[in-house]
């Protein structure tokens, strides 16, 4: 399989070859054998040493496409699959009205303090939507592309988390 | 006053209000906290002798709102109200209505806060007691002559600044007098429609500034004594993001002198307990008055490290009425200590703050290292008050050794759950200008750290990519394994024809 | 020795796994879809698929017709985090995927194995419907799937993807399936597809608007989520597959969830606003009270006045059925009975415990409901609860007005407990209602209607505005403090797990379908 780890543009292979009784594993990383041995494992959480270096690991969020972990106490994406990724490009690129990607979601949780564009109207990739307000800091949601404002899914004052929808745009 | 202080309350939330309950602690003194909804599991509730719930999470309701703090102080038996910093601590009538109950308020009388408060007035006062401030307009401008005679005296570039404005609001840059009538009509203009009134004043432009702030302390007997500079220079939208001291460019001389100045200012406004004399010294290593912070501030441990002074037990004994218990020549400036504000932001989206549970977190410890935090593993970082985290402070005989303290220090900081400026200050720890001294207001981008920071994730990334992977395929190995097989009950079930 | 045999098993696989041919993979792949067997790899643990009848060819005579290893269709089975589970997807690079003899014949046999394995199994569809040439071959080997979809209903978790077309009378498969995930753009459902309908009824609509994954989504109910694109589809898919037991004869497992099962909230009665008409989101009360926040809702488009999904608490799975007051003020109408009662049917039929979250002001009023039938399907939610075995837990947050109250998992449908927050307001008819009806003589001969209106509405409130009358005759087990929700609905899952309850016997009910 092959990996896209972080913001990396090498792309690494990573394969399990075997097994082994004691519990360590030989793996093949970036066409070099490795040895991985596993030595505690909880909800999502595991230490393991590869190749005598000790690491801790704890997965975020695991989907079928990626995995983010905090890996020593670092955040990092881990991309699978990606050249089934460029295959499903495509299907956005080809999306009659405005593909998959009509939603604008918040980045971050807070309270929408202004509405800064009118539900009806064209907008432009980079146009301030909406206002939120969060850790005394005012953070602006800008229009992820150009097209037609269809609605703004929140009103003032609403408090949003992250991944909330808060306008789409097709 | 003199009276012995037995009780305080503290207004306040997060690492200041654990830092004073600190104090307490030592010197026998029964704390008392305050909390609103969202800080219910908070370590400074669980640290202090006794907490009571002021309301909702809205500051306005809870720490901001003086009434039901003041009730709260008086039912709990308090003698004494900390208002730590931000929220109430410059509130002028804060101090006026513990006075008014009977409570002693750590800090500075209403007067003197009011005095520092209105920068106009403080600036005048400055004057008479020969500090030097920015050269500019002494008040308000109403008329572009007189504006630009200032301005010609003060010499360009030179900042419009509306009185009303806070925040870096309300600021137009004039570089030459045309420049400057052009941009006072508009600020002019832009006065009256916002406020009724046109309200501005001049101020030269000082470019390549550090910033440079002296703490102080002045008892009810008439004693100041200044605790030497901290230099703040690295800022991000005029936000202090580290502080040290010594500063690099500050040698012995000039901190008796410019001690000697603060301690002035200090006695000009007949200041009272803990406060802050801030100046910005130019390339040409002239210092300028900005204003006194009537507060103990967040980078006061950054003295306490050099000086070996509590400011805490130190503010606690002023307001007893007691005399500053040492003189300015006791004071010895003991190596350098360094504090990266470790705010819940994420420096590599534009600081977009981060909030939410923080399931786990490892402070650092060792030599010379010191962690003032509200953070525990299981706490929350809440979206109703500011991004400040945590605190992390190195001290070290020397700047190399504090500073390579701190770098460490900050590779064993982990915090699950939110993004840090960790990353930022660990680029900077390393930067070849940090490492000089070449510090000023613009640091950031002149120094393009943010290029760097970015970079060094990339390296980063590269390194850790072999070890990512083989998390990745580790983990879905562990996920096939799955829920433990337990004996099916299929095989019993009932069947039907 | 054997070498050229090893030699041939190669090449024919290489061949049967390359599909329709390089060039319709191709083809597949610029229209930004992925090909069975990739699909069936993201689905599925890595390196856990056994391809089955790889080797299978359709038995028609006619040249033009090629023969392709598959036949259109890729079966077998695998293990999805672990646990097994059958799978099938058709292939749309062999004969536009449609369905001959031999493709049904490939997937009713892994239906068959999920049957007597008892373990769930996956559709998923991208296919151009009915093989015209092999005529009632095709139209029976529907049939068969049909009868199997119907035969494994309540048996094993059946789960559709619609990852392209999906015509004619191939629809009513995952019609009958428990879940159908529709990939936006990509998935599309019709009876009758457009082409015919312009012909017909001269009504010029473009696929997606006709049966897209938005359209069903929403509008139909067919689809219960709507995935961004193909990862999506099969993350919403293995999140589903981690809530529900492998077959009816078993309780869904018991996760590990870090989240204190002894945790309140104190600010949870500060999420209902003062005025009990002022609308809030439900969602924050469900993700409050739930672990770690995590409620995976279902048909979160469709009917949006209710709200279904799964989550956990305490570590096990519950089905929680609540009223959306965002929408429709949390009235109940026809689209919200039927998705709640569905999804209550299928907690049934896979003991899956049910929470239950009130606030309603009633059924939505109107012609439109009258005459659609809001009687008969309205009826369907109070059915499916009384028909439930599984422990039911009820709590009523705000208000529950007549019918809407019973139909709301109430104690008299046999909810097992039933607490009631000290806002919920149990009465026949709300307080502007209610007193044009009680105090009707009054009203007419008042001199100032609006303000004795107030007035009475109050005194009604005052009255009725409470749980203790219901308290009073046990049909509230309990009035609780909200912050305490959480657990004292674990608390009761606890002590209700072990529940055993019969019912007469019959060959089945008849619910007003």
């Amino acid at each position: 399989m092959e990996f896209k780890v972080g913001e990396l543009a090498q792309l690494l292979t990573g394969e399990v070859l075997r097994t082994a009784d004691d519990g360590s594993v030989l793996v093949n990383i970036g066409n070099k054998n490795h040895t991985l041995k596993l030595l505690k494992s909880g909800t999502g959480e595991f230490e393991f040493i590869l190749d005598n270096r000790f690491h801790h690991a704890k997965v975020l969020h695991s989907g079928s496409a990626e995995v983010r972990m905090m890996l020593d106490g670092q955040p990092i994406t881990v991309k699978k699959h990606s050249k089934l990724t460029e295959v499903l490009e495509k299907a956005s690129a080809l999306g009659g009205t405005g593909g998959g990607d009509r939603n604008l979601a918040s980045q971050i949780p807070g309270r929408v303090v202004n509405i800064a564009a009118e539900p009806g109207t064209d907008v432009k990739k980079g146009d301030v939507i909406v206002v939120l307000e969060s850790m005394k800091m005012q953070v602006a949601v800008k229009a992820h592309k150009d097209g037609h404002l269809k609605e703004i899914k929140v009103k003032q004052g609403a408090s949003v988390s992250r991944n909330d929808v808060l306008a789409v745009i097709e | 006053m003199g009276k012995k202080i037995t009780s305080i309350l503290i207004a306040n939330r997060g690492e200041i209000a654990l830092r004073v309950i600190r104090a307490c602690k030592e010197l026998g003194i029964r704390s008392i906290a305050i909390y609103s909804d969202e800080d219910v599991r908070a370590i400074h509730v669980k640290r202090a002798d006794e907490a009571y719930h002021i309301g909702p999470a809205a500051p306005a309701q809870s720490y901001l709102n003086m009434t039901k703090i003041i009730e709260t102080a008086k039912a709990a038996g308090a003698d004494a109200v900390h208002p730590g910093y931000g929220f109430l601590s410059e509130n002028e009538n804060f101090p006026e209505m513990c006075d008014k109950n009977g409570m002693i308020f750590i800090g500075p009388t209403a007067k003197a806060m009011d005095l520092t408060g209105d920068k106009m007035k403080c600036k005048a006062v400055m004057k008479k007691a020969k500090v030097s401030t920015v050269p500019g307009s002494d008040g308000v401008i109403n008329d572009v002559e007189k504006a630009a005679d200032i301005a010609h005296e003060a010499g360009y570039p030179v900042l419009l600044k509306s009185a009303f404005g806070g925040g870096g609001r309300g600021i137009r840059l004039a570089n030459d007098e045309k420049q400057l009538r052009q941009e006072f009509e508009m600020a002019s203009a832009e006065s009256k429609a916002a406020f009724g009134k046109s309200a501005l004043y001049v101020e030269k432009y000082l470019q390549r500034i550090r910033h440079i702030e002296f703490q102080l302390i002045r008892d009810s007997h008439g004693n100041g004594r200044h605790l030497f500079e901290r230099e703040c220079s690295i800022q991000r939208r005029h936000q202090k993001l580290i502080e040290m001291s010594p500063s690099p460019v500050v040698d012995q001389k000039t901190r008796e002198k410019m001690g000697e100045i603060a301690v002035r200012a200090a006695a000009a406004v007949d200041y009272l307990n803990a406060g802050t004399a801030e100046f910005l010294r130019d390339p040409e290593g002239n210092f300028y008055f900005i204003e006194i912070n009537s507060r103990l501030q967040v980078e006061h441990p950054v003295t306490e490290l050099v000086t070996g002074i509590d400011l805490v037990k130190l503010q606690i004994g002023v307001a007893q009425g007691e005399e500053i218990p040492f003189n300015q020549d006791d004071l010895k400036m003991n190596g350098c200590a360094i504090e990266c504000r470790v705010n819940a932001e994420d420096p590599f989206y534009d600081f977009a703050p981060s909030v939410g549970p923080v399931p786990y977190c490892n402070l650092p410890y060792g030599p010379g290292v010191r962690v003032d935090t509200y953070l525990y593993p299981g706490c929350t970082v809440s979206g109703f008050y500011d991004s400040l985290v945590a605190k992390l402070l190195t001290w070290g005989s020397n700047f190399d050794e504090a500073r390579v303290r701190m770098r460490n220090a900050l590779d064993e900081f982990v915090i699950e759950g939110i993004n840090t400026t960790i990353p930022l200050y660990r680029t900077i720890m390393e930067e070849k200008n940090f490492i000089k001294g070449e510090l000023s207001t613009d640091y950031l981008e002149r120094f393009r750290v943010f290029d760097r920071m970015n970079d060094e994730a990339k390296k980063s990334a590269e390194e850790k990519a072999s070890a990512a992977v083989a998390a990745a395929l580790l983990h879905s190995e562990l996920v096939k394994k799955g829920a433990p097989a337990k004996s099916s009950r299929w095989k019993q079930a009932r069947v039907s024809i | 020795m054997h070498e050229e045999k090893i030699k041939r098993l190669a090449s024919m696989k290489k061949s049967a796994e390359g599909g329709g041919g390089d060039e319709r993979v191709e083809a597949q792949h610029q229209k930004g879809k992925l090909t069975a067997r990739e699909r069936i790899a993201l689905l599925l643990d890595e390196g856990s698929f056994v391809e089955i009848d790889k080797y299978v060819v359709h038995r028609g005579e006619d040249p033009t017709i090629q023969k392709f290893y598959g036949d259109g269709a890729v079966t077998g089975f695998g293990t999805v985090a672990g646990r097994q589970v059958f799978v099938f997807a058709y292939d749309f690079t062999v004969l536009g995927g449609s369905l001959g003899e031999m493709t049904s014949k490939k997937i009713t046999k892994v239906m068959d194995h999920a049957m007597k394995v008892g373990c769930p199994i996956v559709g998923i569809i991208d296919s151009g419907g009915a093989r015209i040439q092999e005529g009632v071959n095709s139209l029976d080997g529907y049939g068969d799937i049909f009868f199997r979809n119907t035969m494994a209903s309540g048996v094993i978790p059946q789960i559709t993807a619609t990852i392209g077309p999906c015509a004619g009378g191939a629809v009513y498969s995952p019609a009958m399936t428990d879940f159908v995930v529709m990939v936006e753009n990509i998935g599309q459902m019709f009876v009758t597809g457009p082409e015919v309908v312009k012909e017909v009824l001269s009504q010029d609509v473009s696929f997606e608007e006709l049966g897209g994954a938005r359209a069903h989504g929403s509008r139909s109910g067919v689809a219960h989520f709507v995935a961004k694109n193909e990862y999506d589809c099969f993350d919403k898919i293995k999140k589903l597959l981690s809530f529900v037991p492998q077959n009816n004869a078993e309780e869904p497992a018991i996760v590990e969830t870090n989240d204190d099962p002894n945790r309140v909230n104190p600010n949870l009665i500060n999420m209902l606003p003062e005025n009990p008409y002022q609308q809030y989101d439900m969602n924050e009360i469900i993700k409050s009270i739930v672990d770690n926040g995590d409620f995976f809702e279902i048909h979160e488009l469709f009917a949006e006045n209710v709200l279904v999904g799964f989550a956990r608490m305490g570590g096990r799975t519950v089905g929680i059925v609540a009223n959306q007051p965002m929408y429709l003020a949390g009235a109940l109408d026809i689209n919200s009975s039927n998705k709640a009662a569905r999804f209550i049917r299928f907690c049934d039929a896979f003991n899956i415990s049910i929470v239950t979250l009130v606030d309603t002001p009633g059924y939505l009023p109107g012609t439109d409901q009258e005459h659609n039938g809001i009687i008969r399907h309205g009826s369907k939610l109070l059915f499916a609860y009384c028909e439930a075995t599984v422990p039911k837990i009820t709590c009523i947050v705000g208000k529950a007005y007549g019918g809407a109250y019973i139909a709301m998992g109430s104690k008299n449908l046999r909810a097992d407990i039933n607490y009631a927050w000290p806002s919920a307001e149990i009465a026949v008819l709300g307080p502007e209602a209610a007193i044009t009806i009680i105090n009707r003589r009054e009203l007419k001969s008042a001199p100032d209607t609006p303000a004795l209106k107030k007035k009475l509405a109050k005194e009604y409130r005052g009255k009725f505005a409470n749980p203790y009358l219901a308290a009073e005759r046990g049909i509230i087990d309990l009035v609780i403090d909200p912050m305490e929700t959480r657990p004292m609905i674990i608390r009761g899952l606890e002590a209700l797990a072990t529940k055993k309850e019969a019912r007469p016997y019959k060959k089945h009910g008849n619910i007003n379908l």
